[in-house]
This record gives structure tokens, sequence and C-alpha cells, in this order.
């Protein structure tokens, strides 16, 4: 029987180390996921990953169940993806792409993590995402992929919620001319 | 041509949890906005051809290794109950040790006998008796000074006549005129002093204000 991340989170500030396993098995993968289509990556996104499960472990002692478990990881992996973010930078901003023509991959060479770009769906949506202005790109992510209200987005990148709103607009237009583009 | 309402309408139209009064208010509104409409009906796919993103399985990894190396220092129960570290106290204690050295006006001075510390006014300084000393020799001085000019002018002139009372009273006016300058100079020195001296030299000013009293 699955335990509840509660419980597991109980033995693994217990010292149990397959508690901890199991709640990090169970996380994993979104972050991952999250941290390919945020980063367009996959040593970036493992990196992220890392970095996030570090923090969690560093600071689980602090978690009092009030909040669900993910919702608090989220807030973790939010803040370690914007600082990422800001110091790989890691495509072009949308306007300079529209003067680039044709966008180049982002990483031509083969290598043991690239298992993602085994499909050329991810391919293209990392892609996309790797070349709007990182605010939209984490607006995009939270609201799609992770699907939480606006009122839940504001907060998390200390905006009001008509500026999201508008950024996610400003967001999906940018990613139709870049649909429109590629087809 | 635009519609200030395009971005709410198409944010609120990605969002599931939106409440039925807004969406009949937006309903409303793209009954009577081509704007808002060609805009949905552009942009309402792009989410959808984002969510063909197949999720990628982690490659493997020691997910345990972070807590065995950072176990061997610190447990998650011990966490809670830890004490800070010389490092978290370092800031205070500086803190502490600089507002004791400036209450106690600690001095690091080094000399030829090597390092010394001494703590409140430097021994330099001028102390309240001090200047009472001065200011008694000073006057003292002064009237005798005044008595050794008046006797010998009693000698030079004999009989006192207008012309020596003119005399005298120049004389008296540039002994005034000195004692000034010497009062100026000791301003200047006093002044040059540690803040300390300030309530001396006070003390000074009124004493000449006294002097030059009529």
């Amino acid at each position: 029987m699955d335990q509840s991340d509660n419980q597991l989170i109980a033995a693994a500030l217990a010292g149990s180390l397959p508690a901890w396993d199991a709640l990090v098995r169970r996380h994993e993968r979104r972050v991952y996921n999250l941290g390919l289509r945020l980063l367009n990556n996959p040593d970036d996104a493992f990196d992220l990953v890392q970095d996030v499960f570090l923090g969690v472990y560093r600071n689980l002692y602090r978690f009092r169940g009030e909040s669900q478990f993910s919702t608090w990881l989220f807030r973790i992996v939010h803040n370690k993806a914007v600082d990422l973010i800001r110091r790989r930078q890691s495509g072009p901003e949308i306007e300079d792409w529209f003067e680039e023509g044709t966008p180049e991959p982002a990483n031509d060479l083969p290598g043991p993590l690239d298992s993602y770009l085994e499909t050329e769906m991810n391919q293209r949506i990392s892609q996309f995402m790797s070349r709007l202005p990182p605010a939209q790109r984490l607006i995009v992510e939270l609201k799609v992929f992770q699907a939480l209200t606006f009122e839940e987005i504001a907060p998390l990148q200390d905006i009001p919620v008509n500026t999201a709103k508008t950024r996610f607009y400003t967001a999906l237009k940018n990613l139709k001319t870049m649909i429109e583009a590629q087809t | 041509m635009s519609c200030p309402h395009t971005p709410e309408i198409i944010a609120d139209h990605c969002d599931a949890d939106i409440p039925p009064e807004v969406l009949k208010r937006h309903r409303v509104h793209l009954d009577t906005c081509k704007v808002c409409q060609q805009e949905l009906i552009s942009l309402r796919g792009v989410p959808g051809e984002l969510l063909r993103w197949q999720s990628i399985p982690l490659p493997d990894w020691d997910r345990s290794g972070m807590v065995k190396s950072t176990s061997r220092r610190k447990t998650f129960a011990s966490r809670s109950y830890q004490w800070p570290t010389i490092r978290q106290w370092l800031p205070l204690v500086a803190s502490l040790l600089l507002a004791v050295a400036v209450v106690t006006q600690t001095r690091l001075s080094v000399g030829p006998q090597g390092w010394s510390v001494s703590f409140g006014v430097p021994s330099g300084g001028l102390s309240a008796e001090q200047l009472d000393e001065y200011l008694t020799a000073h006057a003292n001085t002064l009237q005798t000074e005044t008595r050794q000019w008046v006797e010998a002018a009693l000698q030079t002139h004999g009989q006192i006549t207008a012309d020596s009372i003119y005399q005298w009273m120049t004389y008296i006016e540039q002994q005034r005129a000195l004692d000034v300058q010497r009062m100026d100079a000791g301003f200047d020195q006093l002044m040059n002093r540690d803040f300390q001296t300030v309530d001396t030299v006070r003390q000074l000013a009124s004493y000449v204000m006294y002097q030059e009293a009529p």
C-alpha cells in the first residue's frame, strides 16, 4: 500500500532512507520535465532536480503539513528554476529570435541524458518555450503544465493577477507565431 | 485594432476554475467584440499544442546520496534542536566587542615598547583641575604684571598729570589687546584637542568675558 507524502516525510525525518528515496521518486519526474521545458537542456534539468531535492532535504524539518507537500515543493522548484534561468539564460529573447530566422537546435551533440530528444514533439515544445522571455516562459509553465490558477501564479511571481494574465496572453501570441512559422 | 479585455478573456479561457458569472460576462462581451472573438479562435489551440509534451523519465541517480553525505554531520531530527554554530554567532560577538570598545573609549597604540591598550580619556587630555590651575596662574601673572607696570609708571612720571594719565590708559589698552591675543592662542590650542575639552573651552570663554567686563 502506498504511503502518503506526510507519512513518507515523517519517516524520512526519523532517518529512514527508503522513505526519502520513495518521496523523491514520487515527485522527481514532474520536476525533471519542468526543467526540460524551462531550461531546454537535460543536464540543466537534472541539475535542477538535484538542487530542488537538496533544498527539500535541508528544509524538510520546516514542513508542517499545513499545505500539500506538492504545493510546498513547487515553491522550491519555482525559486530554483528562476535562479537557474537567470544564470543560464539558455535562449535568446523572443524579439531576437524573429530577427535570426530559423532557430538552431539547442544541443547538437548527443549525450547520455538526451533521451528527451527521442520525441520530436518534446524537442519542438522545449525550443518554443526556451525562446520565450523567462517571465513569459514561467507563466506558461505554471498555467499550462502545472495547472495553477492566476491567483496562485501572481504571488509566486510577485506580480498582480492582471499582469499575469496579460503576460500569459502575450506568451500565447508569441507561441502561436512560432508554431505557425514551423508548419 | 485591439481591445483592452482580450488578455483577460484569453487567460480566463484557459482557467478551468473560472467563476460562472465571469464566464457569462465574457460571453456577453464576445457577442459584440470581433477582436476578442478572433484572438480566442486564434490562440485557443496553443495550450493544447503544448500539452502534447510527453513526460520523460529521469535517468537513474543516487537519490540518497545527498542524505548520506549530509547526515554525517546533521540528521533531520537534530536540526530542529540545533544550537547556532560559531559562524552564526560570530557577527553578534564582533558587534558586541565593537560596542564595548566604543563605550569604554578603548585605544590601541604602538610605541617603542610594543602594543598597548588604554581605556577612557587619554592621559594627555586637559582635566578640569588642570584648567583651574592654569586660569589661576594666568590671573596671578596678570595681576603681578599690572602691579609692576603701575609701580614703574609712577616712578617714571612722578606726579600724575593729564599726559601721564593718557599714556597710562594707552598702555593699559595695549596690555588688554595683548591679553586677548594670548587668550586667542589659548583657544586655538584647546580647540585642537579632542571633544571632551569643549567644556573647558566654554569655561575659558566665560573667564575671558569676565576679564573684559568693565
